[in-house]
């Protein structure tokens, strides 16, 4: 990467300079998410899990959540999609539930997950596992004020029919690729 | 006209013939004289059977000389000689029966003195046939000639083995001082008795001629004998060489008797030499070929003798010179080091003494290595399968003379580590590589022992990182503070493998005086209580990993450690020191009710012994999350310690009381047994093995995290996959092996070569 950077210094300083930021910010990131990984791995938190889509693209990831015990989602799995953005991880992570998901904050059909810590109160402190935490207790504790699923929102008070409707919508994960 | 001629012609012939026989005699009287002259000639000539009473004795000699003198001037003698032969001819069968007699009993019962008998007999036959050598030598071949013809043509193949018998009876040494019965009898001799037994039996054999047919029988004789003598005497003999020794036994046993067969006339040695000269050469060539054979056979345990069996490498050296055994000697070793050596049950240090053992002989029978390079390509790959190559190497780098270990001379200068040697094509004393040499031979020039084993891997980094695990527990484990062995080491060390590479040994020892001269400086501040803790002071990044186990230590302990980190804190401001507690040694003195229990114990076994200074009683599951991150079976065991010192007891099970007061029973127990030896001697370093296996758990949790994610992946995805965890240098081979041994413990399972969890 040093030698890209002074070779270009010869051409021209001022492109040099945009240049040498993007790949090291590329490089920075990919740092990032290497670590991220690994702690992630290391600390493998129980009910949650992640992992790059392919060893090509560290920007794609795919997770696993598991219904916490206690909550109507005990015993069933979700997958999920995470997108890092390039400049993360000063923008939020764009995540999806692949799973189908009947959940008072989740848009049944796109699997968007509304999340404030995934839109405004994104910070560059939290990290893969903090987010996936994030979801699981989500999942036991929806945030009925600002619904993306209204029915299941209203349906919330009512575990029995809650839970019949989020199992009949239910589909067990498949293989992703 | 035509016929008349032709009457004319065989009239004069007839006249011819006649006037030749009659030698114009008068009247035929000349023909009367020839007639008679030619059946007295014939009759004393026919072979007869030589039971029956012969003539001979009555034959006037004169008139018998008159006659053949007849005969010769009639120039009939030929005629005469053919008549002879045709007698014989006739005569034979007497001769084959005799001898099928005397064979027919050879067979029977293997004796060899039926041979002997047999030969006499035809000795008998031959001399009763011969017709006197007054006529000529053409007579004398043309009979010896039939005779020999006939004998060979009849003896039956049992003959050949018999003859090698009685061939090999003569070199029987038994008969040198006491000559076999038969031998007077059957060859009787008229003068003195000959200055060898066996000289009348060789002369008949000359006189039968069996000598030049039966050549190559009677050397095989020689040879076999000389073999049986050199293996009987030389097997196992490797103190003394034994090539001069048996060269000398061949002029003085086997050279005399060479005499008869090869040189029968000759009188003195100097006469015999052209004669024997080929035989003897050959002799020579087969001691050494035997003596090559007999101890290539025994190389490896020559091997395992040397420096003992020198001589007989010396021994081996020169035989090879001589009869190219080159080939056969690698191929035997070869095959003796896969039977012998190379096996699961061999001692990887043994194997590597043998190494070494093999380097050292092979160098002396072959200075230019071409042997070594053959024979030790073997050795070399499958020391480098076994896991613990590396630490027998490092450690007899570092060992003591005194222990045995040391695969190396003492007297060995170091010297740096040989690289592989380009060629100088300035060296003036170059010489081509040996024509036996392989094509990847590399001309080692005389290179030590060490460069060798290391050389056995392609890196030396394995070595510097197995050395510093090794130097670490040797450090650790020095409780008087001399370091001066670990220094020479070192320092021997920096020889070999260069400064740079030993950077961070030197770093460890530099910690070892540096943590006592802090020690020295924290404890003369006086102001705190820390006299009794005396740590040793490490760098992390420069050690190998520790292994982590570490607790808190309870009461005072604590109390001392923190006191001491305080006082680090203030000299070494920029430093951060954490407790390894669960290394080194404690010494207590335990002060009981009616006694006082002194012991050096681990820090465990203080950790627990402190928190029965609070309360009397505890469970071992109590005790276990009171020290927090201990084992189980560690904390059983220093319970085990303390109970055999009598200081705790085992109420019930799992729980202990302290004994304030000694129980009798337990005491009693006590000095039964010998004091517990409850200080360890190994110091917990992480081995490079287990650190390998730590390395696969990441792995593992990778490999779980992407099965976990992704579904089923096939292997190879896997292995692309892993690069996400760092450090990850497996080969795909390596990581099927592992996900094989992951599905026998039920973690994953495979269909259709997806893996997936289970």
């Amino acid at each position: 990467m040093e030698q890209v950077s002074t070779t270009a210094a010869g051409r021209g300083p001022q492109k040099s300079g945009a240049t040498g930021a993007s790949a090291e910010s590329a490089g920075s990131v990919t740092k990032r998410l290497s670590q991220e990984l690994m702690n992630l791995m290391m600390t493998s938190p129980p009910g949650i899990s992640a992992f790059p889509k392919s060893d090509s693209n560290l920007f794609e990831w795919a997770g696993t959540i598991e219904g916490a015990v206690g909550t109507v989602y005990q015993g069933l799995t979700f997958k999920i999609a995470i997108h890092f953005p390039s400049n993360y991880p000063f923008v939020a992570p764009k995540i999806n539930f692949v799973t189908r998901c009947y959940h008072p904050n989740v848009d049944i059909h796109s699997g968007a997950i509304c999340l404030d810590i995934l839109q405004d109160k994104w910070s560059a402190v939290y990290s893969v596992q903090t987010i996936l935490l994030s979801l699981q207790s989500l999942l036991g504790e929806p945030n009925n004020a600002s619904p993306l699923n209204t029915a299941a929102s209203q349906l919330w008070d009512k575990p029995t029919e809650f839970k019949a409707e989020l199992l009949r919508l239910y589909r067990p994960a498949e293989d992703i690729n | 006209m035509a016929s008349e001629q032709l009457w004319s012609q065989v009239a004069e012939k007839w006249q011819t013939s006649f006037n030749r026989l009659n030698r114009n005699e008068p009247g035929i009287t000349g023909l009367l004289t020839f007639s008679e002259a030619w059946v007295l000639a014939r009759d004393f000539l026919r072979p007869r059977d030589i039971d029956e009473p012969s003539p001979k004795s009555t034959v006037n000699r004169q008139q018998l000389r008159a006659a053949f003198d007849n005969l010769a001037q009639r120039r009939m003698l030929t005629a005469l000689l053919e008549e002879f032969l045709e007698d014989m001819r006739w005569q034979l069968p007497h001769i084959t029966k005799d001898i099928e007699g005397l064979m027919k009993q050879y067979e029977a019962t293997s004796d060899p003195i039926f041979i002997a008998g047999c030969i006499s007999r035809l000795v008998l036959w031959h001399k009763a046939w011969a017709p006197f050598p007054e006529l000529g030598p053409t007579v004398v071949n043309a009979f010896t000639n039939t005779f020999q013809t006939h004998v060979f043509s009849v003896l039956p193949r049992s003959f050949s083995h018999g003859f090698k018998s009685l061939v090999s009876a003569t070199l029987n040494p038994e008969y040198a001082t006491e000559p076999p019965v038969w031998i007077t009898t059957l060859f009787p001799q008229s003068g003195p008795p000959p200055d060898r037994w066996d000289k009348p039996l060789w002369q008949a054999f000359e006189q039968l001629g069996m000598t030049e047919r039966y050549e190559s029988l009677i050397a095989s004789v020689c040879y076999e004998h000389v073999e049986a003598h050199m293996i009987e005497t030389y097997s196992k003999v490797w103190d003394r060489e034994c090539l001069s020794e048996a060269r000398d036994w061949m002029s003085q046993h086997i050279l005399p008797w060479l005499l008869m067969p090869y040189a029968p006339n000759a009188k003195t040695v100097e006469e015999a030499a052209p004669f024997i000269s080929g035989i003897g050469t050959r002799l020579d060539y087969h001691v050494c070929k035997t003596l090559a054979d007999l101890r290539t056979r025994e190389i490896f345990d020559i091997i395992v003798d040397f420096p003992d069996s020198r001589p007989a490498l010396d021994d081996l050296k020169k035989c090879i010179l001589r009869v190219d055994h080159r080939s056969t000697l690698v191929k035997t070793l070869r095959k003796e080091n896969a039977h012998r050596l190379l096996h699961p049950g061999a001692d990887t240090k043994m194997i590597l003494q043998q190494y070494v053992s093999i380097i050292k002989c092979l160098r002396i029978i072959d200075p230019q290595g071409v042997l070594l390079f053959k024979v030790a390509d073997p050795i070399r790959r499958y020391l480098r399968e076994r896991p613990d190559t590396i630490r027998c190497v490092v450690a007899s780098l570092v060992a003591d003379h005194e222990s045995g270990d040391s695969l190396v001379d003492e007297n060995d200068t170091v010297q740096p580590l040989q690289q592989a040697q380009v060629d100088d094509y300035s060296d003036l004393n170059w010489e081509p590589e040996p024509q036996d040499a392989g094509p990847d031979f590399r001309t080692n020039k005389p290179s030590d022992i060490i460069s060798t084993l290391v050389s056995i891997y392609d890196s030396q980094d394995l070595f510097i990182k197995e050395l510093q695990v090794l130097l670490a527990q040797r450090l650790l484990a020095i409780k008087d503070g001399n370091f001066d062995r670990e220094r020479r080491n070192i320092e021997v060390l920096k020889i070999r493998f260069g400064e740079a590479q030993l950077q961070v040994c030197e770093v460890m020892l530099r910690d070892m005086t540096d943590s006592r001269r802090t020690d020295q400086h924290i404890q003369s501040q006086k102001n705190n209580d820390t006299t009794q803790l005396h740590p040793t002071i490490i760098s992390r990044h420069f050690w190998p990993s520790l292994q982590t186990n570490t607790f808190t230590m309870p009461g005072q302990f604590k109390t001392i450690q923190d006191a001491y980190q305080k006082e680090f804190k203030t000299f070494k401001p920029d430093k951060k020191l954490v407790w390894m507690s669960h290394l080194g040694t404690i010494s207590l003195d335990i002060e009981l009710d009616d006694r006082t229990v002194s012991a050096d114990v681990p820090p465990l076994e203080a950790a627990i012994i402190e928190l029965f200074s609070q309360k009397d009683i505890w469970t071992i599951d109590e005790l276990i999350e009171t020290i927090g991150s201990i084992e189980r079976p560690a904390a059983v065991k220093a319970l085990g310690t303390w109970i055999e010192l009598g200081v705790i007891k085992e109420e019930d099970a799992n729980t202990f009381r302290l004994l304030q007061v000694a129980d009798a029973a337990a005491s009693s127990k006590t000095t039964q047994r010998p004091q517990a030896m409850a200080v360890e001697d190994e110091v917990p370093i992480v081995t490079a093995q287990q650190q390998q296996a730590e390395q696969m758990k990441v792995f593992w949790k990778f490999i779980e995290g992407m099965l976990r994610n992704l579904g089923s992946l096939p292997v190879d995805r896997i292995q692309q996959m892993l690069k996400f965890a760092p450090g990850y240098d497996r080969s795909v081979e390596q990581l099927g092996q592992f996900m094989e041994a992951a599905k026998r413990e039920g973690l994953v399972s495979v269909k259709d070569g997806m893996w997936k969890l289970s």
